[in-house]
């Protein structure tokens, strides 16, 4: 029985309308979030997935960006369609989200303090005091050693781990519902990678929090994810539990992420990669986004598009060969 | 780091602007001194006009001037004076160089500062909305309009205004009252008009300033980050982009101030006849008045040095990456 | 022999039909500014002005009391006047006449001949004293850069100090002492505007001088010479043609507020001197202001925007 779900994105469509052209950054996705699960977004730079945890918060640039369709839903409201100010009670509070450039997400004039006690100011009613001893906690929770002089530093005093911390902190502070995770180990080295996923598996125990993961790393899905959702071409592709997602992937693109992955067991010479590249948004091959990569494309999949199928209770693919 | 490096940093600063003190004076000296006629030659036309006799003059005049030394003493006593606040004798009014100062400098400070702040407030403003509003009907007006503030003469403005207000609206006086307190009112309309005429220049140039430090700031992450914990649209302009747009913003105004304001401070007060440092010197050239004139440049570019020097230490302090650094 | 003729041929073929390629590049992204083919369309109109207009219009000098202080074509003043020997006030009508089409100055000289012959000077002084400005600034700067060590910091200080200086009360001053003959006050104008010239080629040579191609000639063997010459040279035209075509508006400001002020070349009309004698007249004779004043205005404006669509054109990272 499926546990009670706190966010069902339904076929978004998040176009950019520039001067060029009109990019279909997000071109029909849909995914559910169970509460206390983590939900992986995974695929290649370029297939959409960051755009989609944009359009959750509804924070990508809005002149050129808009949600053309679908639909959002938490927690009884369309976030697609909800007013700016129902937007700004649930950013930062019920859902918060983390991005991947430590460097420069954090705003260099301010201190970490000033950072995170704003947004606890907005969102909870504590006074001053019980702010800076929630601030202080968040940190130190992040592992962030003496936080309370850290809480006087300010973002080029820290090291990029620390910086990510801190921003993983931010984003707990308010006790979101979800949280997003937008590539939070794709910008620091190995040993910091391994202390951020200690962080998030800590977290999951911790609090119970749904959250969205979003990588291309497929070693970091096997580690902290519970179900994936494979995206190309600003589709979503196949969705299943990350254990089937590994033993048994059916759509051919996740074949290929799986078979990408270096393994020191089989002693081929050359590593394998999918060849092509990743289409352009603007530009985009007809009918299967990814019939011109595929080694199993078929005539049906230059004309059509494919529709979802469910290959088994959870597990479902929008491919030809399933249909 | 921390508080000793700051202070090593301010006083290598002030050692650097007592250098280019010295150079300042130096050049003024020998351009003085490299003219093609003599100081001497400008006291002569000024007695010769009063009837004199010339060869007398001139003789008694190098004596008392000292002229008729060998250069490097000239050089010497040209710096001592100078410290010793001894700078020359305005002959066209009959007072000390120093007393003619202290009783005109208040007229340009009232105008140069009220058309400074006029200038930089609304600047900042309109640049904020500008760059918020980017590529929107008011951006490309206000962008226009930019341009022609930039391109207006200001000396011609300042004519034009007076044209248009006071000879044919008869709203204000053409000649600027001296007669008027300082701290009244009155005063302040009669500044009016000066003010819009100085301040127009700079206005323009703030603006674009603004835009240009707003929109690279506006497409930095933080400001998505921002955004992201919920903060209203005016929080996230106000507070976390428009600081980090100050920052080069403050020394891009301070170090204009050379170029742009004291030139059209000194065109402004001539036309509205505002007795101010500019006038003196206008009335000086004139009158073959050489210390006035030297003593007028120097102190503008005395205040620029000033100015420099304080917006350089407290840029250290306004950017966090620095002071902490 | 022929081969190696048909080899230089082909190569200097080679350079100007590239040449020409880079220039028609640079002038379809400008082309797309509006404001800026304005600009330069008024700055044609105004050199052909300048070169062709005297032969066309009266003498400027020509002083003519009897026609003193005529309206432009198309307006009518009230003139009075004072007869001494009658001691009766008479007023007239004076209309706009074709042969003034500009109106008269307080001294009867035709303004339009001496808006034209403004013109010529105002160019002239633009032209030249930023071509000095030009000039010095990029020596200074590029031999800054590339000397480095104590020469660099010498003129660097020495820039500094002169930079300090408020840009007008430096002319005034030198103006004032060496005395305002038309050819000084280019050469003063010139030799007190290249500071900030200086700077910019010297951060640009600066940085030319760590960009990977220049190692990778003097990897081939390269002199400092030829670096400068074929690597540095070319980049940095863009940046002084742009910087001279916002410089110049600066020039000829500073020339006609010299002659507004007084420090001009008497012998010389210039539009800043016509502007100080209008501001005299401005009830009876407004004109005399407005129209040197607005031309003025409309050169700088035209140079402002010519100068601000090339710098969009050749940033690369603008999308023009």
């Amino acid at each position: 029985m499926k546990n009670d779900i706190v966010l069902k994105v339904s076929d978004l469509k998040t176009y950019f309308f520039t001067r060029r052209g009109t990019v279909k950054a997000v071109n029909g996705v849909d995914f559910e979030l169970e509460r206390g699960e983590c939900l992986c977004l995974v695929g290649e730079s370029g297939c959409g997935k960051t755009v989609t945890a944009l359009s959750i918060l509804r924070l990508f640039d809005s002149p050129p960006g808009k949600i053309v369709d679908g639909q959002i839903s938490f927690d009884s409201l369309d976030l697609a369609k909800c007013s700016s100010a129902e937007m700004r009670r649930i950013r930062g509070k019920d859902i918060a989200i983390v991005f991947q450039e430590a460097q420069s997400a954090l705003n260099p004039v301010l201190t970490i303090g000033n950072q995170i006690t704003e947004q606890i100011k907005l969102h909870l009613p504590l006074d001053h005091t019980r702010t800076v001893e929630r601030a202080i906690m968040m940190l130190g929770d992040v592992g962030i050693p003496s936080p309370a002089s850290v809480m006087s530093y300010y973002p080029h005093q820290l090291s990029g781990g620390m910086k990510q911390r801190v921003l993983i902190a931010m984003s707990l502070s308010c006790d979101p519902k979800i949280l997003i995770a937008d590539e939070p180990t794709t910008a620091v080295d190995v040993t910091i990678k391994a202390q951020i996923l200690d962080i998030f598996r800590e977290l999951k125990v911790k609090r119970q929090m749904s959250a969205i993961f979003i990588t291309h790393d497929l070693a970091v899905v096997a580690e902290i994810g519970d179900r994936a959702v494979v995206m190309y071409g600003g589709k979503d592709v196949e969705t299943a539990p990350v254990s089937e997602i590994i033993s048994r992937p059916k759509h051919p693109y996740t074949q290929g992420l799986i078979d990408c992955l270096p393994d020191s067991s089989r002693s081929k010479n050359r590593l394998m990669s999918i060849p092509g590249t990743t289409p352009n948004p603007m530009d985009m091959p007809p009918g299967c986004a990814f019939h011109p990569r595929c080694p199993r494309a078929m005539k049906i999949c230059r004309q059509q598009e494919p529709t979802k199928t469910s290959i088994s209770d959870g597990h479902s693919v929008s491919c030809h060969l399933y249909t | 780091m921390g508080k000793s490096w700051l202070r090593d940093y301010v006083i290598k600063r002030l050692i650097y602007s007592i250098i280019i003190a010295w150079g300042i004076l130096t050049i003024t000296f020998i351009l003085v001194r490299i003219g093609p006629s003599s100081p001497a030659d400008k006291y002569l036309a000024n007695i010769a006009a009063r009837g004199a006799d010339p060869v007398q003059a001139t003789a008694a005049i190098e004596a008392r001037y000292g002229l008729d030394k060998p250069i490097y003493v000239q050089y010497f006593n040209y710096m001592g004076n100078l410290f010793r606040g001894n700078w020359g004798w305005s002959f066209s009014t009959s007072m000390p160089v120093i007393e003619l100062i202290k009783t005109h400098w208040i007229y340009s400070f009232q105008l140069i500062l009220l058309s400074s702040l006029f200038a930089a407030i609304l600047g900042m403003l309109i640049g904020i909305y500008s760059a918020v509003r980017q590529y929107s009907r008011m951006d490309y007006t206000f962008t226009f309009l930019s341009f022609i503030g930039i391109s207006i003469p200001n000396f011609w403005l300042g004519i034009m205004l007076i044209l248009f207000f006071s000879v044919n609206l008869g709203l204000f006086k053409t000649y600027y009252d001296t007669t008027l307190p300082l701290f009244s009112l009155d005063n302040l309309k009669a500044l009016i008009l000066p003010v819009i005429t100085l301040g127009t220049g700079m206005l323009a140039g703030y603006v674009r300033y603004t835009r240009s430090a707003m929109l690279d700031n506006l497409k930095k992450p933080f400001v998505t980050t921002a955004r992201s914990k919920g903060l209203p649209e005016r929080t996230v302009i106000g507070k976390h982009v428009f600081r980090n747009a100050l920052l080069p913003l403050v020394t891009i105004i301070m170090f204009d101030l050379g170029s742009i304001v004291f030139g059209g401070a000194y065109l402004t007060e001539i036309v509205f006849g505002i007795p101010g440092l500019g006038q003196i010197s206008f009335n000086a050239i004139f009158a073959n008045d050489y210390p006035v004139v030297v003593a007028v440049t120097l102190i503008g570019t005395f205040i620029v040095l000033l100015v420099n020097l304080a917006t350089d230490i407290s840029y250290t302090y306004l950017d966090p990456r620095i002071r902490y650094g | 022999m022929a081969n190696k003729l048909l080899d230089a041929l082909s190569s200097v073929g080679h350079r100007m039909s590239s040449s020409m390629r880079l220039i028609n590049y640079y002038w379809q992204r400008t082309k797309r500014n509006k404001l800026a083919v304005f600009g330069l369309a008024f700055i044609v109109f105004l050199v052909a002005l300048a070169i062709v207009g005297p032969f066309f219009t009266a003498d400027p000098t020509a002083v003519n009391f009897d026609e003193k202080e005529i309206p432009p074509i198309g307006f009518t003043t009230q003139q009075s006047m004072y007869d001494i020997a009658s001691n009766t006030f008479t007023t007239k009508e004076v209309n706009g006449t074709w042969k003034h089409p500009l109106g008269t100055d307080s001294k009867g000289s035709d303004m339009m001949a001496m808006i034209v012959s403004g013109a010529r000077v105002s160019l002239l002084v633009g032209l030249i004293a930023t071509g000095i400005a030009i000039i010095l600034g990029t020596i200074i700067g590029v031999l800054s850069a590339y000397m480095g060590g104590w020469v660099d910091n010498a003129l660097m200080r020495f820039t500094d100090i002169v930079m300090t200086f408020p840009f007008f009360l430096l002319l005034v001053l030198v103006v004032f002492i060496f005395g305002p003959s038309l050819a000084f006050i280019v050469l003063a104008i010139g030799l007190t505007g290249w500071t900030g010239t200086a700077r910019l080629l010297r951060s640009e040579s600066l940085s030319i001088r760590t960009r990977e191609f220049v190692t990778a000639a003097k990897a081939l063997g390269a002199t400092d010479g030829r670096v400068v010459f074929r690597h540095l040279i070319p980049n940095a035209i863009s940046l002084i043609i742009i910087i001279a075509t916002l410089s110049i508006p600066g020039v000829i400001l500073a020339e006609a507020a010299l002659s507004f002020i007084g420090l001009g070349d008497p012998t010389v009309p210039s539009w800043g001197v016509i502007l100080e004698s209008g501001q005299h007249t401005l009830d009876t004779a407004w004109w005399i202001a407005v129209e040197p004043g607005i031309m003025l205005f409309l050169t700088v404006l035209a140079f402002n925007f010519l100068g601000d669509g090339l710098r969009d054109a050749f940033d690369p990272k603008s999308n023009v």
